[in-house]
């Protein structure tokens, strides 16, 4: 089996009536590309291409799939076309909007808007290493996702999930608007053998219901998802994994360093997200927005002394954690 | 294409029925499968119909009315009764995958291909002695090739079988080229478990199917006593006399596209029963217009 991943087209390519510019990223679903159409107009493509059951050579256009793949590839190919299907039914600023699907190349595309701007994950990134107390100021966590969970109260009201939503998928475009991304990778992801399907997953921002993939996944499960992307937002890393908070859980503790710095509204508002019971959670998008929109008399309680040796003892510990771990977004010390 | 052909599956002493078996043809094209759903794991008895049911569907889709590449269809379709497996318990959140062995075989013009994963067997008997028989992936027969002892060995532990987190290990056989009278035996371990090669070579080519294969299943039942195993089997002879009367196949005066099969086609799957490139272009087609009136609500 080849481990070379399969080769993006070449710029300059035309698919479809659109020019390839160059790529833009690939992933183990496929590649996407800055592209223009005959007006002149940028575009994103995505194509599919899964890197475990396609290879492609350089300069070629045609993708191979070995027969004894085909069916996996297939199956894959269902996965990005449900993509297309729950993208196409939206139309919202907050929500990647697909503009065309085509086949070509014995694969399929996905034409989508092109979004000029960074990620979050990528500003928060950027924010903690300036080593600030805060990460984000109260101000702009609130005004960012209550943009966000528009756009996410429109995909819930079509029936349907995002799943994957992590800073990561959260695009703050240069002229200041946020837009929900990737509602594909779609729920199965196939291994490096392409053997198994497995559900995916980003740990720290998956419920504990996503681990164990039963009836009890809803909008509470995305609004965990949103609970740890704020989190992430005040603190510049994501809380910890599922497992390990039900193993023993310090979400309070770690939250407790941020009072003060940040409203008590807001801290209690993810703690309700995060919480590991489902119907613990707000139930709804709404719900979340509502409690999130309230931003009269905003109150801030300081730690007292007993609470800030706590908290010294602990981020000695958790120092000594942390550089044994490898974490997408490590943390920084605190303070 | 002429055979006769006799299946029969009895539950024994267990709680369950487990296994499953059936065939298929077409004109040109005869399909034999047996599968045995496994105990340990949850839903054994749908890991063993999932296997038939896609071996069905597949052989449906690639017998028209014969299957060009034979060896390649089994290994897709194997791949492919695994792939249903997992897809079943992931989609159903199950901690546990449902596991089952298979053996199935495809006979063409004479020639018979066969494929096998853990410790379902196929055994072709001629002239009242066995030919050959497929060897279990299992330890007891690994160590038994290796010359060892084999008296205190669990013959039920397997090193491979369909459903399972590891990739499966399948052996594919043939071609072996058939000829008249030659007799064709598909079999759970629950009938090998307790009755020998030896019996099986004779008793198999001692009369005819309709009476010596539940012979020998009754034999099994008889020895596997009140905790006996499932016993399944299903054998074919080919090339039947024309003084055989019972459950005989004739292939030749059925049409191009007619296709038989003694397997119940299941709920409909997606992933075989479309993504042909007509369904590609429906797919495409839906989202286009999805997209188009998308845009036409917001304007």
């Amino acid at each position: 089996m080849s481990k070379v991943k399969p080769a993006p087209l070449p710029p300059e390519t035309v698919i479809g009536g659109y020019r390839i510019v160059r790529k833009l990223a690939a992933g183990g679903f496929g590649v996407v590309y800055l592209a223009v159409d005959t007006e002149g107009q940028q575009v994103a493509i995505k194509e599919y291409l899964p890197s475990s059951l396609a290879t492609r050579g350089p300069g070629e256009l045609l993708p191979q799939v070995q027969p004894e793949k085909l069916s996996l590839y297939r199956l894959g190919l269902k996965s990005f076309f449900e993509e297309g299907r729950s993208l196409a039914q939206i139309s919202h600023a907050s929500v990647v909007s697909v503009l065309n699907f085509f086949r070509e190349n014995e694969t399929v595309y996905m034409v989508m808007n092109y979004l000029e701007g960074a990620s979050l994950q990528e500003f928060i990134i950027t924010a903690r290493e300036l080593k600030k107390q805060k990460v984000f100021r109260e101000s702009t966590i609130r005004s960012l996702y209550d943009e966000i969970l528009r756009g996410l109260r429109i995909v819930h009201q079509h029936k349907m999930l995002h799943l994957d939503i992590k800073p990561a998928n959260i695009f703050v475009t240069d002229d200041n608007r946020s837009v929900l991304i990737d509602f594909g990778a779609a729920r199965e992801v196939l291994s490096k053998e392409g053997n198994f399907i497995r559900p995916m997953y980003t740990p720290g921002f998956a419920a504990p219901e996503m681990y164990r993939r039963d009836s009890s996944m809803g909008p509470w499960t995305d609004i965990y998802a949103m609970g740890a992307c704020i989190y992430a937002s005040m603190q510049g890393y994501p809380p910890n994994d599922a497992p390990q908070r039900l193993e023993k859980d310090r979400l309070a503790l770690s939250l407790s360093r941020l009072r003060g710095v940040y409203s008590d509204n807001l801290i209690e508002v993810v703690e309700w997200c995060l919480s590991l019971d489902p119907l613990s959670r707000p139930q709804s998008v709404f719900a979340l927005q509502k409690e999130l929109s309230r931003e009269t008399e905003l109150s801030y309680t300081k730690l007292n002394v007993a609470e800030k040796m706590r908290l010294q003892f602990d981020n000695l510990v958790a120092d000594t954690k942390k550089s044994a771990r490898k974490s997408a977004m490590p943390g920084t010390k605190f303070r | 294409m002429r055979f006769s052909v006799y299946q029969v599956s009895r539950q024994g002493g267990r709680e369950r029925n487990e296994d499953r078996m059936g065939y298929a043809y077409t004109r040109e094209s005869g399909l034999f499968v047996l599968a045995d759903g496994m105990g340990g794991h949850p839903e054994g008895a749908m890991a063993a119909q999932l296997a038939l049911q896609t071996f069905s569907a597949y052989f449906q889709k690639a017998a028209n009315p014969s299957v060009k590449e034979v060896p390649e269809f089994l290994s897709s379709a194997t791949m492919a009764a695994h792939h249903q497996i997992i897809r079943y318990a992931s989609e159903k959140g199950m901690l546990d995958t449902p596991r089952t062995t298979l053996v199935a075989a495809v006979i063409e013009l004479d020639h018979i291909h066969w494929v096998h994963c853990g410790d379902s067997r196929l055994y072709i008997v001629r002239d009242g002695a066995l030919l050959t028989r497929t060897r279990d992936h299992s330890y007891m027969e690994q160590q038994a090739h290796l010359g060892r002892n084999t008296q205190h060995i669990n013959r039920n532990i397997l090193f491979t079988c369909l459903g399972s987190p590891a990739k499966p290990v399948f052996d594919l056989s043939g071609p072996l080229s058939l000829q008249q009278g030659d007799r064709v035996l598909l079999c759970s371990d629950g009938l090998w478990g307790t009755v020998s090669d030896e019996e099986i070579g004779r008793e198999l080519s001692r009369t005819t199917l309709d009476q010596s294969v539940p012979e020998l299943v009754e034999m099994a039942l008889k020895r596997g006593g009140a905790r006996c195993d499932n016993v399944t089997a299903l054998a074919m002879e080919w090339e039947t006399p024309e003084l055989f009367k019972r459950a005989r196949v004739s292939t030749e005066d059925i049409d191009d596209g007619v296709f038989a099969s003694t397997i119940q086609s299941g709920v409909p799957d997606p992933s075989i029963e479309d993504l042909d490139d007509d369904a590609i272009e429906r797919s495409i087609a839906e989202i286009n217009e999805a997209i188009r009136r998308t845009a036409e609500r917001k304007a």
